[in-house]
């Protein structure tokens, strides 16, 4: 559905330095497939979603969308997108807005005015549909351009940094959406710096440093790694703390109630745990201290940058 | 094929015209055109015009006829020029170049549409706007002071405006500081033309490269109607002079059209 094959993106700053944005880089995206985009600060997943919109062209290599060229693509079938930072005019009401951008997608009246009413609904914004662009809250901006972006559901969608300034109930809310628009035919790109978002969305993820693709992580079929990579995992007990060193003798206590466990597998957790509750503790947390996703980050990118 | 409906979006584009540049257009203009009637009836200019008319015409309401045709004759010739620059300056400023600089693009061209065929179809609007406005004023100055609005006024005005706005329509495609650089050619195209357009060298040929917008008043003055007193009449519409502008303003909008279908939308 989406080819990138050796792009390479340069940049001349005004002094003639050349920067590169993107270099050698290739993927296939498929049909069906939620697909994320994680990287540091500068690593190119801006410069990457612009040329897959063909808002910018490649200085090497070529990409393919649905065999078009981006661009071409765009202008022909449209793609549902939502940029890093919402740019809407500013005067816009917000449902003025919608039926503006229902119209260029070409939808028809009344359909398009249904549509509009039914996003507007659908992303919690029938309160603010008459105020102006420029009173809207960051995150009531970031669903109107989430809602521009859905107003037709087109086979290629690409959502740029979605939850920035949602709220938690409204992340949630993102996630359920994603998933209602997972279908066979169409691939949703996501770009975030939320690797636990992507985690729970993507079924793979790029992650890019430096302008390159360092890895691709396949998330639905991870396998988990060995010895001093495996993932560290905390407990935490209302009953029951002082069985925690006999049951995990490597635990360390982290404070608040809380252990580590270093070192051990998922099923040694797992066994663990339930000889801790068959001597009456009462477990009520336990999660991974970094997700599988995100120790494939560290490991990528190294563990001193942070993710944009 | 696009399913897009940009057609459509035409009623949108001309709300956007009169709303964010029309209402300057007719400030800017009702402006010029207080300081011009002012000048015109200002005592000490109208009494010695009042006192040739008299002597050439035996009743008041003659007098008071040609006193009106003078006031239109020296207004138009006065406030034309400045008003259909200000006009196209105002309808073109930032028309692509501020979609590109402020992001706007970005959800625009996500949607099946082509940047040539918004931007192109955003300038024929804007021109349809402005020649709204320049009516709606002509028959308002009509209704207070004397009927103005010709057919040939009006057909100057739309053409003018064109030769103008291409210019506009090219740089904003091409350039960010689009109303910058309209002023900055058409300042250059008239001093150039003005200082070297007699010269006979070889190198003078290249002016013809640049458009004649020195010679703009002539194309004013043949729709400004028959002046009263002073110079003979000018005659009819210089037809090929407004040929070679509005030409030239056709050929930069078209020039504007092929570079939003080549270049890139997105500001490094």
């Amino acid at each position: 559905m989406i080819a990138f094959d050796h792009v390479g993106k340069r940049y001349r700053s005004l002094f003639g330095r050349e920067v590169r944005a993107l270099d050698d880089f290739s993927i296939e995206l498929h049909a069906g497939e939620v697909f994320g985009v994680a990287g540091p600060n500068g690593a190119g997943k801006s410069t990457l979603i612009s040329l897959l919109l063909g808002y910018l062209g490649p200085s090497e290599g070529t990409i393919r969308v649905g065999g078009l060229d981006p661009r071409r693509y765009a202008e022909t079938h449209g793609i549902s997108y939502l940029s890093e930072l919402v740019h809407i005019p500013p005067a816009w009401r917000a449902d003025e807005a919608l039926e503006r951008y229902a119209l260029l997608a070409g939808l028809s009246s009344p359909a398009r005015d249904a549509r509009v009413d039914e996003v507007i609904e659908w992303m919690g914004l029938g309160e603010h549909r008459s105020k102006r662009v420029k009173q809207l809250s960051k995150g009531n901006l970031q669903r109107l351009g989430l809602a521009q972006a859905l107003l037709v559901e087109e086979r290629v969608i690409v959502l740029d940094e979605p939850t920035h300034g949602l709220d938690p109930v409204w992340t949630q809310r993102f996630r359920d959406v994603v998933n209602a628009l997972r279908r066979d035919d169409r691939v949703i790109l996501i770009a975030s710096h939320n690797l636990d978002e992507l985690a729970r969305l993507a079924d793979r993820v790029a992650i890019i440093d430096h302008g390159r693709l360092q890895r691709v992580v396949d998330v639905r079929g991870a396998v988990e790694p060995d010895g001093r990579d495996r993932t560290p995992y905390r407990i935490a007990l209302a009953r029951g703390a002082e069985l925690v060193r006999e049951t995990f003798p490597n635990a360390r206590e982290m404070g608040l109630g809380e252990y580590q466990l270093d070192g051990l597998t998922l099923d040694e957790v797992n066994v663990g745990l339930a000889a801790l509750l068959a001597r009456g503790a009462l477990v009520t947390m336990v999660y991974p201290v970094h997700s599988m996703l995100e120790q494939q980050f560290r490991e990528a990118v190294g563990t001193g940058r942070g993710t944009s | 094929m696009s399913r897009a409906r940009v057609g459509a979006y035409a009623v949108w584009q001309l709300r956007d015209y009169l709303k964010d540049r029309g209402v300057p257009t007719v400030i800017v203009a009702t402006l010029s055109a207080y300081l011009s009637l002012s000048g015109i009836f200002e005592p000490r200019v109208r009494e010695p015009i009042m006192s040739i008319l008299r002597a050439r015409f035996d009743t008041a309401e003659a007098v008071q006829a040609a006193w009106m045709t003078h006031v239109n004759h020296a207004f138009l010739s006065t406030t034309l020029n400045a008003l259909v620059f200000v006009g196209a300056l105002f309808a073109m400023n930032g028309i692509v170049a501020n979609d590109r600089k402020l992001g706007f693009y970005r959800f625009l061209f996500a949607k099946p549409i082509t940047p040539s065929r918004y931007y192109g179809q955003a300038f024929l609007v804007h021109w349809a706007g402005f020649m709204l406005v320049t009516t709606i004023l002509g028959v308002l100055y009509g209704a207070i002071l004397s009927p103005i609005v010709t057919q040939r006024l009006l057909v100057a005005i739309a053409l003018m405006f064109v030769a103008y706005a291409g210019i506009a329509f090219l740089l904003s495609a091409a350039a960010r500081w689009d109303w910058l650089s309209l002023v900055a050619a058409a300042v250059t195209a008239t001093l150039l033309w003005d200082r070297f357009g007699a010269s006979s060298h070889p190198i003078a040929k290249l002016l013809y490269l640049l458009p004649p917008l020195h010679r703009a008043n002539e194309v004013y003055l043949s729709v400004s109607g028959p002046p009263v007193i002073g110079s003979a009449s000018p005659g009819g519409i210089p037809w090929a002079l407004l040929a070679w502008l509005t030409g030239y303003g056709v050929l930069c909008y078209l020039a504007g059209l092929i570079v939003l279908r080549y270049r890139r939308l997105a500001i490094i």
